[in-house]
This record gives C-alpha cells, sequence and structure tokens, in this order.
C-alpha cells in the first residue's frame, strides 16, 4: 500500500523530473590509465569463436559421447551375462568393454584436469599404455587362468 | 472520486506499520467514507502501542564477514572484514543488509546492485557458501552464526564483491543468441509465427537472467572456464536451438563439436542446485548432448 502510495505521489509530479536528475547518472568522462591497462581484460584471452557458417563439420565428439553410452550400457549388461552364461565370450567381452570404459574414463578426467600442449600428451600417453597392459592382462588372465567370469561371479 | 482518494492516502500511511489494520482500513473504504472516517482514530491508537513497544525489543546482532579486495590500495590483500547489523532495524534481505553497510557504516563496500528484485541478476555473489542473488536471499536470523559473503566463486575480482564478467559475456556472445534464419530478405516484413506449444518449449529457459550463479557453481567451469561454455551459455544455446522460428539448429549443434564447449559437463548439477531463478540449466545441456548424438549434420548427410 505504502508502494502504491509512493507511485501516486511520483505520478503527481510527473515522470519529467525522474530524468532531469542527471547527477545519478554521473560517469567520468575520461578514465585513468592504469584502468585501461588493467591485467584484468579477459576478453583479450578467450579464444575468438567462429561464425556459426564456419563451423567445422567433424562429428567427433559427439561420436565419442554416444560411443561412451554405449560402452556403458554393455558393460551393464554384460554383467548379468557373466553370472548367468560364464564362457570364453563375455569374458573377452567383460576384458574389453571394462578396459575401453576405464580408458574413456580416466581421459575425461585428463582432460578436465591436464592443462597444456606436452603434459596432456604425456599424460594421455600414459593412459594409454596403462590401458594397453590392462587389456593385455585381462586377455592373459582369460587364456591362461579361469577367465575374469568364473573369478568375479 | 478525488475526495476519496485523498482519505486513502491519509489512512494508508500508518498501515504501513500494520497490515492487518489497512486491510480492515480498505474494506471499510469499500463500504462507505463515514467508516473510512472513524478509523484513523483506532489506527493512531495502534501506531502508538507500536512505537512505544518498539524500543523494548532486543536488538539482534548479525555478524556479517564480507570479502574486501581493493585494487587501487598497492600491495592489499584479500581480506574478510566483519560488520555488526541489528537486524532489527535492516531489511530482510542480504541486499538490504549490504546497503545499509554501505549507506550507515562503509561507503568503500563495493557491490553490484540494481532491481533488488531478483530480475537484473546485479547482485549476483557467494552468500553463506552458496552462489545466489543477495536480493533474493533472506538473512540467517540466527544471530549466533556469521553470514559470510564472498564475490561469485573462481571469477576474477575487480573490487570486493564485483567479478569481472568478460569471459562470461563473451562466451554468451559466442553462441549467437538472437534468432537467425536463412533467408534475410523478407526481413522485417512480417511477424514469424510460433504454435503455443512451440512457445511452451522455451519456458524455463527464457527466463534466464545470465547472474552467473550456475556458471561459476560449476567445477568443471572453474577449472576450464576458458573453453568449456558453462551452463548458463549453454542453456541458452539450446533456448535458440529449439526455438521453432531458428533456422541454424545444425550449425548451433556443429559448433559444439569439440571436447570441450558442451563435453566439460559432467552432470554435476551445481548449477541447477544454485539457479536463484529455480531454472535447469543441468537438464537442458543434457538434452544438448541428446540432439548432437541425433542430428544430422548437412555436410555428412550430402556427402
Amino acid at each position: 500500500m505504502a508502494a502504491v502510495f509512493r507511485l501516486s505521489s511520483v505520478c503527481h509530479r510527473g515522470v519529467k523530473p525522474l530524468f532531469y536528475r542527471s547527477t545519478l547518472l554521473g560517469r567520468p568522462l575520461a578514465l585513468p590509465l592504469k584502468d585501461q591497462e588493467s591485467p584484468y581484460l579477459l576478453s583479450a584471452r578467450i579464444h575468438a569463436s567462429q561464425n556459426l557458417d564456419a563451423a567445422s563439420g567433424s562429428t567427433a565428439a559427439s561420436l565419442h559421447w554416444t560411443g561412451e553410452r554405449v560402452v556403458s550400457l554393455w558393460l551393464l549388461a554384460l554383467l548379468p551375462a557373466g553370472y548367468f552364461l560364464p564362457g570364453a565370450v563375455v569374458d573377452y567381452s567383460l576384458a574389453a568393454a571394462l578396459t575401453l570404459h576405464g580408458h574413456w574414463g580416466i581421459g575425461q578426467v585428463l582432460t578436465d584436469y591436464v592443462h597444456g600442449d606436452t603434459k596432456i600428451k604425456m599424460a594421455n600417453a600414459g593412459l594409454f599404455l596403462l590401458s594397453t597392459v590392462t587389456f593385455a592382462g585381462l586377455c592373459y588372465f582369460n587364456y591362461n587362468d579361469v577367465g575374469i567370469c568364473k573369478a568375479w561371479f | 472520486m478525488v475526495s476519496s482518494r485523498q482519505t486513502h492516502s491519509i489512512l494508508v500511511l500508518p498501515s504501513e506499520s500494520c497490515s492487518k489494520m489497512s486491510i480492515a482500513v480498505l474494506s471499510s473504504l469499500g463500504r462507505c467514507g463515514f467508516l473510512a472516517f472513524r478509523s484513523p482514530v483506532g489506527l493512531v491508537a495502534v501506531r502508538h502501542a507500536q512505537t512505544a513497544a518498539a524500543p523494548a525489543a532486543e536488538p539482534r546482532i548479525k555478524k556479517f564477514q564480507v570479502y574486501r579486495w581493493d585494487p587501487d590500495t598497492p600491495g592489499d590483500k584479500p581480506r574478510m572484514q566483519t560488520y555488526d547489523i541489528d537486524l532489527n532495524t535492516c531489511g530482510p534481505m542480504v541486499l538490504d543488509a549490504l546497503i545499509k553497510i554501505k549507506n550507515e557504516m562503509d561507503s568503500t563496500l563495493t557491490f553490484r546492485r540494481s532491481c533488488r528484485e531478483g530480475i537484473c541478476g546485479s547482485c549476483a555473489m557467494n552468500i553463506g557458501g552458496g552462489n545466489t542473488l543477495a536480493c533474493l536471499n533472506k538473512i540467517d536470523t540466527n544471530t549466533s552464526k556469521p553470514t559470510k559473503i564472498y564475490p561469485l566463486p573462481h571469477m576474477y575480482v575487480v573490487k570486493d564483491l564485483v567479478p569481472d564478467m568478460s569471459n562470461f559475456y563473451a562466451q554468451y556472445k559466442s553462441i549467437e543468441p538472437f534468432l537467425k534464419r536463412k533467408d534475410e530478405s523478407k526481413e522485417g516484413q512480417e511477424q514469424y509465427t510460433q504454435s503455443v506449444d512451440d512457445r511452451q518449449k522455451l519456458d524455463g529457459l527464457y527466463e534466464c537472467i545470465l547472474c552467473a550463479c550456475c556458471s561459476t557453481s560449476c567445477p568443471s567451469y572453474w577449472w576450464n572456464g576458458d573453453k568449456y561454455l558453462g551452463p548458463a551459455v549453454l542453456m541458452q544455446a539450446y533456448r535458440w536451438m529449439i526455438d521453432s522460428r531458428d533456422e541454424f539448429t545444425e550449425e548451433r549443434l556443429s559448433k559444439l563439436q569439440d571436447p570441450f564447449s558442451l563435453y566439460r559437463c559432467h552432470t554435476i548439477m551445481n548449477c541447477t542446485k544454485t539457479c536463484p531463478k529455480g531454472l535447469n540449466p543441468g537438464k537442458a545441456i543434457a538434452e544438448i548432448k541428446k540432439m548432437m548424438a541425433m542430428y544430422k549434420d548437412k555436410k555428412t548427410a550430402t556427402a
């Protein structure tokens, strides 16, 4: 109610006085030189974005995302399969799915946290080595031992 | 008519202190002028009773710890400054407290504010550990705990509670947040109509005020804010993708085809949790990811 009253008082005086309070809009005409050179002009460091028309035609990123979902679902299906139908097929499928799932998962973590060209290259090389050894180890276990299914379930 | 308006304004003034009374006054106004003449007597009595009771109220001193940093003081280090405010003499929102500090205690305190009603998004800051708008955030009346106020996390600070939004705005600009048509020859001749259903798809998206609460609450945006667009900008990208009048959906989607722009989102959902407008940027990003998996790229489709 008070607001209504104040509003009505503005209406009586008219709107014009509101626009004449130019002192409220005061801005320094000349900025000090220090501000213009300030280090926090981030826009200079932002990757210039290209026009929409010039977008790249590659669908690699979205295919990778789809692949991740497919592998996750595949892995989810393999768990009951390993329990009910243990065998060589499920053993090697599990070895591949687990390795790929882990490889892509850790890959995301590296992309998140490892910054710098050489560092990310080294990290990815290390990850590739790790995944290769994992897959080879699981295959070795499947071939020479009881296999993942029997060992787990 | 004029005389009734005058009685109205006379009656309304005391109602500031007693809302129940103002309802009574309104109903009496509606009935006849006679009652309206009688009621001010009762109101004055109530008003006196209230002003008499006011000094007896215990002062409720609440501590506000505010992040301070002044770039103009050479060698100044960021610090927390504590202000004591009596909640009895302060408005209900954190922004009221900040304005009170600036008006009455420390005019050097710097923060952005404009509309004070959650429309402009200027007063976004980190209050009590969560990003929110100071104008929509009620002061915690538990006076035993101080309220801590920081600028938006992981942003460059210009001064005190003012973050540098250049990167955020540049990213918003990069998604071209406006209607784009293939055929521009008919531009401005006719309005582009939209079905009710198509319009409804934009609800929950267009309300975003770009306060950056969500983006600055996102860990992925903290670590990769230069290349990851962040929830606020992605939600606006989605808003234009699904606009039935926009003809650049594929182009908008294919522009996100890199590991960073979109795919740094790991569905942490801090964005949705913190949004002071109750929107759901996390869901919008998930929808983009689905669209990314489905859409036919023009170049690959024709090849």
